[in-house]
């Protein structure tokens, strides 16, 4: 197998690399780029554990070839806090207590900043659309509905008050 | 889970891709979405020498209006397609039908309509780990003799799972298809084979290239039905369209589709026939459910993850609330 040169920013940082034809999107950013935030469930698209976004779209890192990024722009959990300071999301799911074994909790994040990047008043309904998929096996479901929920409404940020 | 080792090309243009394709025939394998095919990689149902991937070909991902047509380029998003303001303005049940493809995660922003639409067809007995299937006999489409859903069947009985293809179907659609000798056009009603090893009528060297819906010369009233365990992920256990023309108080044009019960999509002629001219009245329910169940009954096999005999009763039920709902009864 001839490897080829994939470019791709990831996290806002510029990478070149060469990989296998048949390396996943998941394997890259796990193996080469040691994202490991990024996890591998189930490996056949039906869990969500491995979702990340490609151009802001909620994508199976597990169904990508790596070499299909190329020239993408890729986000993982790594990539959303700035300056130390956790995404409204991410602190959603810390207060709310919507995070348990955190497994699914990358994938679950990543698709509700999609979700609330297309859409910032999205109801249950959406919410759930927007996150069917994505197993919690931990079966958590209605705190991190919660929490996308304060997302929403910007209530976060009032740990401790 | 590994992939196995392929070769990989990523083309510009189509004709690039149809050299290649020309070159290697089926050990070159297309990739678009690949939210169904790289799962099919992993469980080594298929290992190409050569992966061609389309997502850099920017012809075949336009979307346009011609003064007869809608014209979906095959690498459109389902994403671009359901969000597109001609696809919601002529064809809002195809939006519906690419709206209950799996989950928004998965194949909305991957998935093709190309892709839905040669989804390869499923089997409980086919669309597992090579681990798991090395636990049972070969079969049609892995290199044996027999089907391990109906033994002693001389084809495959695997389903064509698509969520796109009744309703395609059901708005008269036709293929565009590039290969060696050019570009031919088929109506999608001629594309599927019945054989779930060999389930379309396309050959190696060709690249389905453009779905074209024909713009209805009066407005289409329609319906998409479909049942599954669970409403994300899982495929159809049975889908069904139709789609209807009244006028005057008479059904002009009416046809329905029944699918995800064998390697086929099937199209119910004959309730067509006796329903086209006449005014909708609710006999056509009846007609259009015992119709359904009489065409699933010779096709159905128990393959999937519901029973043999439901999915056969639900392809009644659902025939009759397409109907229904296409007719304005329900």
């Amino acid at each position: 197998m001839q490897k080829h040169l994939l470019t791709m920013r990831v996290n806002g940082e510029q990478v070149e690399l060469a990989v296998r034809p048949n390396a996943t999107l998941l394997d890259v950013l796990r193996e080469d780029l040691e994202l490991t935030g990024v996890k591998e469930g189930c490996s056949e698209g039906a869990c969500g554990a491995c979702a990340v976004l490609m151009n802001n779209e909620p994508i199976r890192s597990c169904l990508t070839l790596a070499l299909e990024a190329n020239g993408a722009e890729i986000l993982t959990i790594e990539g959303l806090a700035t300056g130390g300071r956790l995404h409204p999301l991410q602190e959603a799911f810390v207060e709310q207590g919507a995070v348990q074994c955190g497994f699914c909790t990358p994938g679950m994040i990543l698709s509700s900043k999609a979700l609330l990047d297309r859409n910032p008043q999205p109801n249950d309904e959406d919410i759930k659309t927007a996150l069917a998929g994505s197993f919690c096996r931990c079966t958590g479901y209605a705190k991190i509905l919660e929490a996308v929920r304060a997302a929403r409404d910007g209530d976060v940020g009032n740990e401790g008050s | 889970m590994r992939l196995p080792p392929f070769e990989y090309q990523a083309p510009s243009t189509l004709d690039e891709a149809l050299k290649i394709k020309r070159g290697q025939g089926a050990a070159a394998q297309i990739l678009a979405g690949g939210t169904d095919l790289i799962v099919n990689f992993k469980h080594r149902l298929f290992s190409p020498a050569t992966v061609i991937s389309l997502n850099n070909i920017a012809e075949l991902k336009r979307i346009e209006v011609t003064h007869d047509a809608l014209v979906l380029g095959a690498g459109a998003s389902l994403a671009e397609v359901a969000s597109h303001p001609a696809v919601n303005e002529h064809f809002p049940i195809l939006v519906k039908a690419i709206d209950s493809i799996g989950a928004l995660g998965i194949q909305r922003f991957r998935g093709t309509i190309g892709g839905n639409l040669l989804l390869q067809p499923r089997c409980i007995f086919y669309n597992q780990s090579h681990y798991w299937r090395m636990s049972k006999g070969l079969c049609h489409r892995t290199g044996g003799k027999d089907c391990l859903a109906l033994e002693g069947s001389d084809s495959c009985h695997s389903i064509c799972s698509g969520d796109t293809v009744p309703t395609l179907l059901a708005l008269s659609a036709q293929l565009a298809l590039a290969g060696g000798g050019g570009k031919r056009v088929a109506p999608l009603a001629e594309f599927f084979t019945g054989r779930g090893e060999s389930p379309w009528n396309i050959m190696p060297e060709e690249i389905l290239t453009e779905i074209r819906i024909p713009l209805p010369w009066a407005p289409i009233s329609w319906s998409y039905q479909r049942l599954a365990l669970r409403p994300a992920v899982d495929f159809p256990l049975v889908n069904a369209a139709a789609a209807a023309i009244v006028e005057k108080g008479k059904l002009e044009h009416f046809r329905l589709v029944i699918a995800a019960l064998g390697p086929a999509p099937m199209v119910l002629r004959e309730v067509e026939a006796r329903l086209k001219g006449a005014a909708p009245t609710r006999e056509a329910l009846d007609l259009a459910q015992d119709a359904a169940v009489r065409v699933a009954e010779g096709v159905v096999v128990a393959n999937a993850s519901a029973s043999k005999e439901y999915r056969i009763q639900m392809a009644g039920a659902l025939a009759r609330r397409a109907t229904g709902e296409a007719l304005g009864l329900a």
